[in-house]
């Protein structure tokens, strides 16, 4: 008896975290460039004599869904979005490089260009500065072109972004909701990656099926806490029997 | 308690404040000079149930962590300075500025507020005032029974004074910038003031050091786009929708337990 009211307790546990995974996209649905998180569940025996029985389930999350969201229209100079693969090379809290496909990029009071996150983005030589311009422009391959003040048509180059090619099982997502290399070192720039300007990446966040999801665990979690009321019914069924009738 | 509610609870939260800055740049779309903001979320921190390459049992190690994310939150909401439409008025004291710069306004307090709604108008010393009353800085002050008011591109207020065939200039308009506007602060009004974030203020006369000119006799209307904002609001009322359905369902979850038990 005992193990069957665990089993569907632990069960019962795991499918509450895995619909924390689900409520965490929907929440993340107008978070631009979000990476919706992919949540499975794991079949776990216990091992050691007389367990085998004994198949507790374990919620994972898997990675991150890579696709690309939709790109929408902002005709903002500073909004970059990349085009296909590729990854922007940002700064994390802790000082290391960490890469994130978000390009809602702004000026920061020191000057330095920083995502809508406050994120310091990386040029090929560490954190671009700034300097008061009428007009930045970010081409293409990432290079940052500045007009000074009252001259509209000359061209000063600040920077260039750091995009990295990374393939996607080569990058995890750590507790800052960045994407770090497994290996902990930094990617090489890309002169593959391109980026379009004026355009956001948004959340691929697929509403529907987190959805049907939501509903799916929903289900699967009565189905659970139904199983641990059965154990209880058999248990009281075996209490009766052992009842000495008077 | 669990923390999908509380997840769930951050994402109604955020498109919230969504809907709110939504309903502002509709409520706004007439307001000369008006500069729509954009709401910028955040996810937050994730929380590591279980890492990944944890051991499993003695020769084996667990080969996906589980990570679950603990919502949304909203940084900032960012400015928009693109341009407007410039919109004719035929009223010489209407001012747009076609290009970079604001206005400067004398503030009741003294300091210095800056805006792109050019609609002014002269109080009764004959000084340019704002809508609001607010004296326009450098102050120009029209001498009495003056007829005609000419403002140049490049920012000269000129008039033509009673007994003289010859237009009498009165003073220059100077225009303010600032190397990051999006780090203005609105106060309402249509004022903005100056942060850290913004930089300080670089004054110049229009039409020099990259500073756009003013063009008298037009307006210029607020940049909100009414389609996106549509957009904008199907997209927060659907997403708004969606995270108190993930809400509903874990309170059903959790309803049933309760009653099974």
């Amino acid at each position: 008896m005992d193990k069957m009211v665990f089993l569907a307790g632990a069960a019962a546990q795991e499918t509450m975290l895995a619909q924390g995974i689900s409520a965490n996209n929907l929440a993340n649905i107008g978070t631009n460039a979000f990476k919706a998180q992919l949540q499975n569940a794991r079949s776990q025996p216990m091992y050691g004599p007389g367990h085998p029985t004994r198949v507790y389930s374990l919620t994972e999350s898997l990675g991150n869904n890579f696709a690309a969201g939709s790109m929408q229209s902002t005709g903002n100079a500073l909004d970059v979005a990349i085009n296909g693969q590729g990854w922007f090379a940002v700064q994390a809290a802790d000082g290391t490089e960490a890469y994130s496909r978000r390009g809602d990029l702004s000026i920061n009071a020191d000057s330095l260009l920083e995502n809508g996150r406050g994120e310091l983005i990386l040029g090929t030589s560490g954190p671009i500065s700034i300097p008061p311009a009428q007009r930045i422009n970010i081409g293409e391959d990432g290079l940052i072109t500045t007009s000074p003040f009252g001259h509209d048509n000359a061209k000063v180059v600040v920077g260039r972004l750091k995009m990295v090619d990374l393939d996607s099982k080569s990058l995890i997502q750590k507790e800052d909701g960045l994407f770090h290399t497994i290996t902990g070192s930094p990617a090489d720039a890309s002169a593959s990656v391109t980026l379009k300007s004026g355009m956001l990446e948004t959340s691929n966040v697929n509403a529907v099926s987190e959805l049907i999801n939501l509903i799916n665990l929903a289900r699967q979690h009565e189905l659970n806490i139904k199983s641990m009321t059965i154990a209880q019914d058999n248990d009281e069924a075996s209490a009766r029997l052992t009842q000495i009738s008077g | 308690m669990q923390p999908a509610l509380w997840t769930s609870k951050s994402g109604l939260d955020g498109q919230q404040t969504e809907l709110d800055n939504i309903s502002n740049n509709l409520a706004n779309v007439k307001t000369p000079g008006y500069k729509k903001g954009r709401v910028q979320f955040e996810d937050l921190l994730y929380q590591k149930v279980r890492a990944p390459g944890a051991e499993n049992s003695q020769s084996s190690l667990l080969p996906s962590g589980l990570m679950v994310g603990t919502g949304v939150k909203v940084v900032s909401t960012q400015k928009d300075f693109s341009n407007g439409n410039p919109i004719r008025t035929d009223n010489a004291l209407d001012m747009s500025i076609s290009g970079r710069g604001f206005f400067q306004i004398l503030q009741a307090d003294g300091t210095i507020a800056y805006t792109r709604d050019g609609s002014f108008q002269l109080d009764l010393n004959g000084n340019v005032v704002n809508s609001k009353g607010l004296l326009l800085q450098p102050t120009i002050t029209f001498p009495t029974g003056v007829t005609g008011i000419t403002i140049g591109e490049d920012g000269v207020v000129s008039t033509q004074v009673p007994n003289s065939s010859t237009l009498t200039q009165l003073g220059t308009i100077q225009l303010a910038d600032f190397i990051n506007p999006a780090g203005l602060e609105p106060i309402g009004g249509n004022l903005f003031v100056q942060t850290d974030a913004s930089g300080t203020v670089l004054l110049n006369n229009p039409q020099t050091n990259g500073l756009g000119s003013i063009d008298s006799g037009y307006l210029e209307s607020s940049n909100v786009n009414v389609v996106e904002e549509l957009v904008n609001l199907i997209q927060t009322q659907r997403a708004y929708e969606m995270n108190a359905r993930a809400l509903e369902t874990v309170d059903d979850m959790l309803k049933f337990v309760v009653q099974s038990l």
